[in-house]
């Protein structure tokens, strides 16, 4: 478990904020859409994978 | 000493982080939260593992049935992950949802203590003068 993910989370959001207002003011909406979409699945794909090996943690710990 | 550091330290850089991304990617703050938490739990576990083997050895010492205390150990485990996602049910606002994850987890570890509810009435009506 390290922390430099929730740097890498933190990276993705920012950049997709961004990402979609520059693509806003130039006027392709479709675009920003899509970039954000990008980035959450990319985060989501992260998370999910953190909340699996939580579970699994959590499993073999308490005996579940 | 250091475990405290690293926690507070965690907690208090994923604060600011949430705190900047919330402006602009509310979503982002949530998985920001999920995270920290996820890791923050990561650095407890080995704190606990040791909790959970004293708690065996003592039980196994004092001769209780080792079965009550598996079962109690599982309902820690599910109430914690109860917890854990009924806290960032209700940070990002869905209290309605939080209510529904605590009544099932609540259901769930009411379901697991039946047995032992059902010995202990049994040992009472042994005691019981009939």
């Amino acid at each position: 478990m390290n922390v430099d993910l929730l740097f890498k989370i933190a990276a993705v959001g920012i950049l997709v904020a961004v990402l979609h207002q520059v693509l806003c003011r130039a006027g392709r909406e479709e675009q920003a859409m899509m970039t954000t979409l990008a980035g959450l699945v990319i985060v989501l794909t992260l998370v999910i994978k953190e909340i699996s090996s939580l579970f699994d943690t959590v499993r073999t710990l308490f005996g579940l | 000493m250091d475990e405290v550091i690293k926690i507070v330290g965690i907690g208090l850089i994923s604060l600011i982080l949430i705190i900047i991304i919330k402006q602009y990617r509310p979503e982002f703050a949530i998985y920001i939260s999920i995270i920290s938490g996820i890791i923050i739990f990561f650095y407890a576990i080995d704190k606990l593992t040791n909790i959970i083997d004293l708690l065996k050895q003592i039980c196994n010492q004092s001769g209780v049935n080792n079965k009550y205390l598996g079962i109690l150990i599982k309902m820690t485990g599910i109430a914690f992950l109860a917890e854990f996602a009924i806290s960032i049910c209700k940070d990002a606002g869905e209290s309605s949802l939080a209510n529904k994850i605590e009544l099932g987890s609540k259901a769930i570890v009411i379901s697991m203590s039946i047995p032992i509810i059902h010995n202990l009435l049994e040992i009472i009506l042994n005691l019981m003068p009939t």
